[in-house]
């Protein structure tokens, strides 16, 4: 859709990024002291990542496709830094801002009110930027009075058009996005898709990580496949959608 | 490509690389850049701190007034019970007031300890999906203890001035310093106690039981002169000693010995019963200053382990 910058900046730089988990199958004290010094057999590694290194640029859409437990929320973890990657490194610039969940530290007893200004905060916006917002963000979650209401007598929906009205007022460099788009009625989702293509033309960087490859053709400039937490295919979207279909079969 | 667009591109083509997440580092370099995570985010941790407090009493009738009520009713329990049924007023002037002051302050250690350790497993939602510097949870509950700390000392300052026992002297300056000292321990302990229980959840109970033992090992329903009494009759003096490294034990006896101006006269009864001046530790001053050395150290080395193992909190939550 929007056209790469010509000279290439990058925001984020992956180099050699592998993720290992270890799944313990026990966890009780009892169970560890007999087991103690044979731990390893009660272990199992599980690799999410192995040997990841992309660079991605300012300005870009970059799709993250691949099948479920392929890696990709693990990648995007990784690169909003609320995973530590066990090798490699991620490095970054400019302000970044995580939309892995929407409502991410709501607080069920406060008020709309009272968890705008807590999750602005949490998106790494100012006190002032959250005031200065704050009526557009009433307006664009079409709560209305029910603002001053505690948060945990929002209807589903109210509760996601709130955390989605602060979540496009955050003014970050590179956008994270994770399946947070599949909310809503189909209006809101129009409204959504409509304020990420103009985050596009605000030369924001965004990674996003879904299974809807029809959105990933439309929207990205390019789509990284990921299968078994190895890189498949990095490049053009039409490509990469018919890469994966590829793989699955 | 739009102007915008240009502007937004060249500005980040200037900017320096920096590394995603939490602030690497060594033993000490790496402490300074971790206080500079948490500094930019002191207004996050504000809010915190207010959600902790506001969501506390949200719903309930009475709301703010409950903080009162835990700490009143300890007080009357402990003032009957010990007091005047076991008779440890008997030898304390000014029992309520000397009770309250060292419940005030374990209450603040308390609180910082038990809801610093849960902390982090309570703030999981926020954990797993978005980055934040770790201890601001952690901190969190340090600032809602203190706000309960700070009104309920109110409270034991208005009673002190109603049975006119204000302690003019310089001894009141015994007061901020142990606050400060208990800050300094229940942070540290509950930085350290907090990462832990990510991987390993029996530490809040045994947390739990722990600070009960504790309590009752520190100077605060019976006194301290008990303790040295009992210890030099049996001739076992390293009973003191080791009464003694309990770090709170000389934080508490360092703030009654600030407010409780009782304990420092000598006091006539009603029934004619001379109390001698309660026994406080002869180097009490030199005690708090090795106090403050080793927990400073002690706060460090738990600023370190938590930044170590916080890598992993969002997969082990």
């Amino acid at each position: 859709m929007s056209t790469a910058p010509a000279p290439s900046v990058p925001v984020v730089t992956m180099t050699d990024v592998s993720k290992r988990f270890v799944i313990r199958k026990e966890k009780s004290l009892k169970e560890r002291i007999v087991n103690l010094g044979r731990s390893n057999k009660h272990k199992d590694d599980f690799w999410a990542l192995r040997g990841v290194s992309i660079d991605i640029e300012a300005g870009t859409t970059v799709g993250l496709i691949g099948a479920n437990g392929s890696g990709k929320s693990t990648l995007l973890k990784v690169i909003g830094g609320i995973l530590q990657p066990s090798t490699g490194e991620v490095r970054r610039r400019g302000q970044l801002a995580a939309l892995l969940e929407l409502g991410a530290g709501f607080h069920p007893d406060l008020t709309g009110r009272e968890n705008v200004f807590l999750n602005g905060s949490i998106l790494g916006l100012t006190q002032q930027q959250i005031a200065g917002f704050f009526d557009s963000i009433v307006d664009f979650s079409e709560i209305g009075e029910f603002i001053d209401t505690q948060v945990k007598f929002y209807s589903s929906g109210m509760y996601v058009r709130l955390a989605f009205a602060i979540a496009i007022h955050v003014d970050p460099d590179v956008l994270l996005i994770d399946e947070v788009l599949a909310v809503g009625d189909e209006p809101f989702q129009k409204k959504c898709l409509d304020k990420i293509a103009q985050f596009q033309r605000e030369g924001r960087t965004i990674v996003i990580v879904t299974h809807d490859l029809g959105t990933v053709e439309k929207m990205c400039d390019r789509t990284v496949v990921l299968s078994h937490g190895t890189v498949i295919f990095d490049g053009d979207p039409v490509e990469g959608v018919a890469a994966l279909r590829a793989n699955f079969s | 490509m739009s102007i915008e667009s240009q502007a937004r591109i060249s500005r980040i083509a200037t900017l320096p690389f920096e590394k995603a997440g939490a602030p690497a580092g060594g033993l000490i370099s790496g402490v300074a850049p971790a206080v500079r995570d948490i500094w930019g985010h002191r207004a996050l941790l504000d809010l915190l701190i207010r959600r902790e407090l506001k969501a506390r009493y949200k719903d309930s009738a009475l709301g703010f007034v409950w903080s009162f009520i835990r700490p009143l009713t300890m007080l009357a329990i402990y003032y009957f019970a010990v007091g005047q049924v076991l008779g440890a007023a008997r030898s304390v002037p000014q029992f309520a007031i000397y009770v309250f002051a060292g419940l005030t302050l374990w209450g603040l250690y308390n609180e910082i300890i038990a809801g610093g350790t849960t902390s982090i497993l309570a703030n999981a939602g926020l954990i797993k999906k978005v980055y934040v510097p770790r201890e601001l949870f952690p901190l969190a509950s340090l600032g809602s203890a203190l706000f309960n700390f700070v009104v309920q000392f109110v409270v034991l300052l208005a009673a002190v001035l109603v049975l006119g026992q204000f302690p003019l002297s310089w001894d009141l300056l015994y007061v901020p310093a142990a606050v400060v000292l208990t800050v300094i321990y229940g942070l540290a302990f509950g930085l350290f106690l907090s990462a832990v229980n990510v991987y390993l959840r029996d530490v809040q109970y045994l947390v739990e039981v722990a600070l009960l033992i504790l309590f009752w090992a520190s100077p605060i329903v019976y006194s301290f002169g008990m303790v040295v009494d009992r210890a030099t009759a049996r001739g076992q003096e390293w009973i003191v000693t080791l009464y003694q490294l309990n770090p709170m034990t000389d934080i508490i006896l360092a703030f009654q010995k600030g407010i409780w101006r009782a304990g420092s006269e000598t006091t006539t009864t009603a029934d004619g019963t001379v109390i001698p001046p309660q026994p406080f530790p002869a180097d009490l001053d030199f005690r708090l200053l090795v106090l403050a050395v080793v927990g400073l150290a002690l706060l460090l080395v738990a600023q370190r382990v938590f930044a170590r193992l916080q890598g992993n909190f969002a997969q082990e939550i």
